[in-house]
């Protein structure tokens, strides 16, 4: 197994803030949030189990040497990224939770899980349901293969079809956007279009910057 | 492949910025002892970008040279490698391809100098085709499916951008370990929608004034070239998702020293050449950026704070 400070990016001699900080940075970026209906999950999640693993060696490690042995408050799962989020990397997960939808759908969704895309597309487009859950299931295809565009209006008219579907409004905060990628240190939010209405004051004084022949470059927030 | 990749201005350290540079010449270098003097014409930023992520990033060696662009001061320049080789094999590729499309694409007169450049090319062409024959054959084929949709005038955006993705996503087959092609893959296809589409949006105005294929304009509303608030958002969202697709999948491999710079590429500076070409001041900047050679840096940041007091009195 390889060295559990290695895999969190710190000394052996740091200290237990430096570790959970290290940590949680790392689960922050990892976090099946970023790698939701992403072709790539897989290897996100076995990021995710071996940064787990990690800390929890070191955790362990740690609360031998001290004699004692200090109350397990920094415990991994206690930060909510344990092994609990193993079913959350992908559309796929839901026939284990009990799914209890449209028998049709539910071979698109075990298609989807797993990675076969033209079965789930040509299952979709066989069937006659047209409903919310068909949009819905067609925009999943869409995002995976990273058809943005057409997901978007898919699931959004699934949104429109049925407005309080927990499972679409997530999918759609994913699709347009809003479900808060992760950054690395140092960087902050920004996008092609959005600028925030706050931040308008501090840009035209940029772009006024810019206009009289300086070199300045505009990056808005 | 345009140039609209690079790494956000002022985000890199002196040395990360050399690097970057070194990536650039080294591909520079290599484009003339593959393919000759012409082919350093086709250089450009995309293609260091390519290069850079094809590299593993364990040995960034590099040199002092001269060249004929900086024939006085020795410039840092990456060691050849074999990632800069097949770089340079695919840069010829797509570039020849490129003219093929713009001969196909014009008429007899307007389309000379495509003709002109296929002539310089195709030597060098023969030579890659024969060292990438997958690749090639892949560009070819989705070059054939683009140009069906460009017929059928697809209303989509994702459709055409899906072939050219695809196009680019075929340079991660080279790549040996199973892990990072997978991870490649996924950067290049979505490198490659994401060109397509700022590509669309550069030359949207161009293309309504040709009557050229462009699916910005069937896709979204808009007046004369210009694109209404709500499309133009529409716009940019779709395509920070494929940023964020390629920052996603860049955190799942090791690119070693290249790291900052693809770093910077993917949470910054993709944003920025996005934004400006959706406002319309990506060509400006680029005559900005292309005058500012790592010297003049520090004048431009005198000149910076200077236009800072003018903005100021202008205020006033």
């Amino acid at each position: 197994m390889s060295d559990p400070y290695q895999v969190l990016g710190v000394s052996s001699t740091a200290s237990d803030e430096e570790i959970k900080k290290a940590y949680r940075q790392l689960a922050r970026k990892y976090h099946p949030d970023n790698y939701h209906d992403n072709p790539l999950a897989d290897l996100a999640q076995e990021r995710m189990k071996e940064i787990n693993e990690a800390y929890e060696t070191i955790q362990e490690q740690r609360r031998g040497h001290t004699s004692g042995g200090r109350p397990a408050s920094g415990n991994a799962s206690s930060y909510g990224y344990g092994s609990g989020y193993g079913a959350g990397y992908g559309t796929g997960g839901y026939a284990n939770y009990g799914y209890a939808g449209n028998q049709e759908f539910l071979r698109v969704r075990m298609a989807i899980q797993q990675g076969n895309l033209n079965l789930a597309e040509e299952l979709l487009n066989a069937s006659s349901n047209h409903g919310a859950e068909w949009n819905f299931l067609k925009g999943s295809v869409c995002y995976r293969r990273g058809w943005m565009d057409e997901a978007r209006r898919y699931i959004q008219t699934a949104v429109q079809l049925e407005p309080n579907n927990p499972e679409y409004l997530r999918a759609l905060d994913m699709v347009e956007g809003r479900s808060g990628t992760y950054r690395p240190e140092g960087y902050s939010n920004i996008h092609t279009a959005s600028c925030d209405p706050n931040c308008i004051r501090c840009c035209t004084t940029w772009m006024c910057c810019n206009l009289l022949g300086g070199g300045g470059y505009v990056w808005c927030c | 492949m345009f140039g609209y990749v690079r790494p956000s201005p002022g985000r890199l350290t002196q040395e990360e910025q050399e690097l970057f540079s070194s990536a650039y010449c080294g591909l520079c270098h290599t484009l003339h002892r593959r393919y000759g003097a012409a082919a350093r014409m086709i250089l450009n930023y995309d293609l260091t970008f390519l290069a850079i992520l094809l590299s593993d990033g364990k040995a960034c060696s590099s040199c002092q040279r001269r060249c004929i662009a900086h024939p006085i001061q020795k410039r840092t320049c990456g060691k050849p490698t074999a990632a800069l080789d097949t770089a340079a094999d695919m840069s010829v590729i797509l570039m020849w391809w490129q003219l093929q499309d713009g001969v196909a694409d014009h008429g007899f007169w307007s389309g000379l100098k495509y003709k002109a450049a296929s002539l310089f090319l195709r030597r060098a062409y023969q030579k890659a085709r024969l060292a990438q024959p997958a690749f090639d054959q892949n560009t070819r084929e989705q070059l054939q499916a683009l140009d069906a949709l460009e017929r059928s005038e697809c209303a989509s955006i994702d459709r055409p951008a899906d072939t050219f993705a695809l196009l680019l996503s075929g340079a991660a087959e080279v790549v040996e370990d199973a892990t990072r092609r997978r991870v490649l893959r996924q950067m290049f296809y979505h490198l490659g929608r994401w060109i397509y589409l700022t590509d669309a949006a550069d030359d949207l105005k161009k293309d309504l004034r040709s009557g050229s294929y462009n699916p910005l304009a069937l896709r979204f509303t808009h007046c004369q070239g210009v694109l209404t608030p709500e499309s133009r958002e529409a716009l940019a969202e779709t395509m920070d998702r494929s940023i964020e697709q390629m920052a996603a999948a860049f955190e799942l491999a090791d690119f070693g020293c290249w790291t900052p710079i693809i770093r910077s590429i993917v949470y910054e500076g993709m944003y920025g050449v996005g934004r400006a070409v959706l406002d319309g001041t990506f060509h400006q900047r680029e005559k900005r950026e292309n005058r500012a050679t790592l010297h003049e840096r520090q004048e431009q940041k005198y000149e910076r704070s200077l236009s800072g007091i003018g903005c100021l009195q202008y205020r006033k």
